[in-house]
């Protein structure tokens, strides 16, 4: 389904969402997150990226997974906390960080399907925003097989067409959203789809930033494995974990038991992200660590990227919003370590 | 909709023995579901057990999947969670989800000779097949165990053991000469290259320390024992036990999931980074 | 002026006379203005060094890597290392001195003089030149900064786009060093805690939401502990394993060791990780603003040490990392020090 939505209409197609949970990026001082909207006409679509995906609103950085107490009589209770909440729409997704689900979709699905992570994925609609330039100087969605007006994995997209949005739907879903606004939206003419077509294809044309033998970069990092190379680029990392928290294929989670009182027992069994960068996360019981420097730990984010996911899925698990590159702390550019890698085989 | 596999079915402790006191003991637990279900399992693989308030821990099973009134596990205690499982009394009710893990590949074991070798702690992984292949000999060709621990007090199993001695060749060890001890004195590994079990259409099952499993492929390699006649158990920290938390993998291979059985020739593929 | 000659030159003559293993200093980056850390191993590299306002880094906090790169070594080589500080980073140096982490003879001190200026802050950088695309920046003439963008050289007044925590500043030379380089400028500090001002004034229910505000947003990244020099501790109130356990720790020792923090990052957790921190560097905290230019969420967390500082000073004219001889803040006392809270 294809439309034109005026931007004045705009807040008024948002007011009929009343069923629904909206987010969408609001300003915080000198970035953008995406939060929870009270207020339709607070949402403003002028922003270039925020500093986390919306990963964080079908995957939280804290979930309790299920609740345990003792009863009176002195028996133990579980209690499954699934999530409980209204079907969300999502706005300003930039086609990116759309296409990041469908990767984490394969991680949280297959032989064990987990069901917080789906439950939330199914009431989650995504309204993506083309991004007629670049984000962000450090974007390459283009080299990791995206595309800044990629329709991956989001019931809608828009694109801004100066006065008006060209609104097209990809789902029932998204139709439905569409449907909710009957009178605002118009039959685009055939001047606003050539423009369209100008906008994405500029768009690609746009992003600055090229890995060009990607397609090589498995096949020499299966080699790279024992190389010293790892010792020189993570020289100046940090560990903390930014490139991982910040990126929106990562997926690694901890799970601990929060108690709220000893006796009698109550607490919950609580899902947090975590980071592969972080020294304790491979780190046996008994002081043992496979990853035990700066340099594995590189080594594995790299290869589990560009290797390892590859292997496993067929996809590399980037999609090149430069996320890592703009907030690392040291500089540690990964389309940098990359071009190395791909010197370092030739 | 499909059983949560992050919710754990609860489970009562029917029997608690310790196995080995001092500073590094090891108890085993067997366990009883409090409700019917479905739960049932290969040999090899694990389960996640809960101790509500202090955490999980993967341990593998180690009875037989024959034996469907209780499941059995052996926990040295190590950490928080192991620690908390030790200071647990029989009637105790704790957590159990799972089974996870590839097991081992039984079925492909028909007719051929069994070895199994084993480190301290390692012959609880071992022993669910060990049980197994003793209950079905007929499907199998001839079984033998070697096994050994530091002490005579740090072997685990010390009974069945000795009812072990008159069903198969049973060959203890313990690394340092002891009063009373009339079998083998030395390491493991040194224990199999004393003994030269036949290469000739068997299989070897291994399960202890890292550095025992080391120097043992090395023994079973200089007997003769091909990379695909080795298999083993690898561990790593887990903690969702499903190949979504990202923790335990070596290389694209999730140990909770794609492991922790390997053959000696799959592990090699693998990168060496545990 | 610092010259980077110069700086090369010695740095160069360090290299060759195997004086040091490595010189960790500032080199450009592939992907934009700020420079990145640089290792360098050998003299022909040390053309990649610079020195620009954008070298905001502390690389203090390297020596801490250094140190524990030797110590999983067998037979580590014993030579120091090289290390460029400014005023800031070289009383981090002392600190580390001071608590015997390390010892003098680990490290060759090469010290830049900040001058009448100092470093800049990005972000009043990027608001004052909005859309322009920014190509270099220079330490200009007295108290200004050159500014090159598409459309030419502009001088801007220091103070402008100077960091927070430069304005005020009390150590624009370095205080420690085996060579300096650039002039020993006196400069007066007049406003010592001009940047606690505004949150000093608001009453006790406006400061609860503000950190309240403020520490919602924390993603426990931890980039402010792993940035900070002092944050070496391997067994860290925040992490659930003691990074020291060996195969010789006890399971009982392992098992005793206390949650104090829960890993989600709600905001009850989040309070307690940023004010214990705060807690365990008064007397330690140096300001090198390290701890707030990593934060991606723009958190103004060094107002807490800053606070921190200004106690120190106010109640026990406690100054950090001008001796690296002086006790530690908190296992040292004086006779006339306040009692007023012991009953």
């Amino acid at each position: 389904m294809e439309k034109i939505l005026k931007k004045n209409s705009f807040p008024q197609w948002v007011k009929k969402f009343i069923d629904y949970d909206i987010y969408a990026p609001v300003e915080d001082g000198d970035f953008w997150n995406y939060s929870l909207i009270e207020d339709p006409k607070n949402i403003n679509l002028d922003f270039l990226t925020t500093v986390l995906s919306p990963k964080k609103i079908i995957f939280p950085q804290k979930e309790i997974l299920l609740e345990f107490s003792t009863s009176n009589n002195g028996d133990l209770e579980l209690k499954e906390r699934l999530p409980e909440e209204k079907t969300k729409v999502v706005f300003g997704v930039r086609p990116c960080d759309a296409r990041a689900l469908t990767l984490t979709d394969k991680v949280f699905g297959g032989d064990f399907i987990d069901p917080y992570y789906q439950k939330r994925r199914d009431q989650t609609l995504l309204i993506g925003l083309t991004c007629n330039t670049p984000p962000s100087p450090h974007c390459f969605c283009t080299s990791v097989e995206g595309s800044p007006h990629s329709t991956d994995g989001l019931d809608i997209l828009m694109t801004d067409l100066r006065d008006k949005y060209y609104v097209e739907s990809f789902s029932g879903k998204g139709e439905q959203l569409i449907n909710l606004g009957k009178g605002l939206f118009e039959t685009p003419k055939a001047k606003d789809k050539k423009e369209l077509e100008k906008i994405k294809a500029d768009s690609e044309k746009k992003i600055k930033r090229q890995i060009k033998n990607i397609k090589k970069i498995p096949k020499i990092l299966k080699g790279m494995f024992e190389s010293p190379f790892w010792d020189e680029e993570s020289l100046s990392c940090l560990r903390c974990g930014i490139c991982t928290y910040l990126c929106p294929t990562c997926h690694c989670f901890d799970i601990n038991d929060e108690v709220i009182s000893s006796s009698p027992l109550e607490g919950q069994r609580v899902r947090t992200w975590d980071t592969c960068q972080f020294p304790n996360f491979t780190m046996h019981s008994s002081g043992h660590n496979p990853r035990p420097d700066r340099a594995s730990r590189l080594r594995q984010r790299i290869f589990h990227k560009f290797q390892y996911f590859v292997e496993q899925f067929g996809d590399f698990q980037c999609i090149g919003c430069g996320r890592c590159i703009a907030k690392c702390p040291v500089g540690i550019d990964i389309i940098e370590v990359l071009e190395k890698v791909d010197k370092y085989g030739a | 909709m499909e059983h949560n596999t992050y919710l754990p079915r609860l489970a009562k402790i029917i029997q608690i023995k310790q196995e080995v006191g001092g500073a590094r003991p090891i108890k085993t637990f067997r366990t009883q579901f409090l409700n019917e279900n479905d739960f049932s399992f290969r040999c090899g693989q694990s389960a996640m057990l809960s101790v509500f308030g202090k955490g999980e821990s993967m341990i593998s099973i180690s009875s037989t999947p024959l034996i469907k009134d209780y499941l059995q596990f052996s926990i040295l205690k190590m950490g928080r969670v192991t620690s908390a499982l030790h200071e647990m009394e029989e009637n105790g009710i704790i957590g159990i989800r799972g089974p996870y893990g590839n097991g081992f590949p039984l079925d492909r074991w028909k007719e051929k000779n069994l070895i199994f070798i084993g480190g301290g702690i390692g012959l609880a992984p071992i022993w669910s097949v060990l049980q197994t292949a003793l209950e079905k000999k007929e499907e199998y060709g001839d079984l033998m165990l070697i096994y050994g621990a530091r002490t005579s007090k740090d072997l685990v199993f010390r009974e069945e053991l000795q009812e072990l001695k008159s069903k198969m060749p049973v060959h203890l060890s313990v690394d340092v000469e002891e009063p009373g001890w009339e079998e083998f004195i030395g390491f493991v590994p040194q224990n199999v290259t004393d003994k030269k079990p036949s290469p000739k259409n068997a299989i070897t099952i291994t399960c202890g320390p890292p550095i025992m499993i080391k120097f043992v492929i090395k023994a079973l390699e200089d007997l003769g024992f091909e990379d695909d006649q080795i298999y083993t158990t690898v561990e790593n920290k887990m903690k969702c036990g499903i190949g979504k938390c990202g923790r335990c993998n070596i290389g694209k291979h999730y140990v909770c999931k794609d492991g922790p059985v390997y053959s000696w020739a799959e592990l090699k593929k693998l990168p060496q980074e545990y | 002026m610092v010259s980077l000659a110069d700086l090369k030159q010695n740095a160069r003559n360090i290299l060759k006379e195997g004086k040091v293993k490595y010189i960790i200093g500032y080199q450009s980056s592939s992907n934009g203005l700020r420079p990145v850390p640089a290792f360098i191993k050998a003299a022909e590299e040390v053309d990649k060094l610079i020195w620009n306002p954008l070298c905001v880094y502390n690389l203090t906090r390297f020596l801490v890597d250094e140190k524990r790169r030797k110590a999983r070594e067998k037979n580590p080589d014993e030579r120091p290392v090289g290390l460029i500080v400014k005023g800031c980073d070289s009383r981090a140096v002392n600190v580390l001195l001071q608590e015997k982490y390390i010892d003098r003879d680990n490290v060759y001190i090469i010290g830049l003089s900040c001058e009448d200026k100092g470093v800049v802050d990005e972000k009043k950088l990027a608001r004052k030149f909005k859309e322009k695309k920014i190509e270099k920046i220079e330490f200009g003439k007295k108290n200004q900064f050159s500014v090159t963008t598409e459309k030419g050289k502009v001088e801007v007044a220091a103070e402008e786009i100077l960091a927070d925590r430069c304005l005020e500043c009390s150590a624009n030379v370095p205080v420690i060093y085996d060579v300096l380089l650039g002039e020993k400028t006196p400069r007066k500090l007049e406003n010592p805690y001009e940047s606690l001002k505004k949150i000093e004034s608001l009453s006790k229910k406006e400061k609860w939401a503000f950190w309240k505000d403020q520490l919602d947003k924390c993603i426990r990244c931890y980039a402010c502990r792993s940035a900070c020099p002092m944050c070496y501790c391997d067994e860290c109130v925040v992490d659930s394993i003691n990074l020291a356990v060996t195969a010789e720790t006890t399971a009982q020792e392992k098992e005793q060791k206390i949650r104090w923090i829960e890993k989600s990052p709600q905001l009850s957790e989040n309070f307690v990780y940023h004010f214990v921190r705060a807690i365990h560097l008064a007397g330690r905290c140096v300001d090198c603003g390290e701890c707030e230019r990593v934060c991606p969420l723009d958190i103004p967390i060094r107002l807490l040490n800053k606070k921190l500082e200004k106690e120190a000073k106010e109640l026990f004219e406690y100054v950090v990392g001008f001796n690296p001889e002086q006790p530690s803040l908190i296992s040292c006392f004086r006779d006339e020090d306040p009692q007023d809270f012991i009953r």
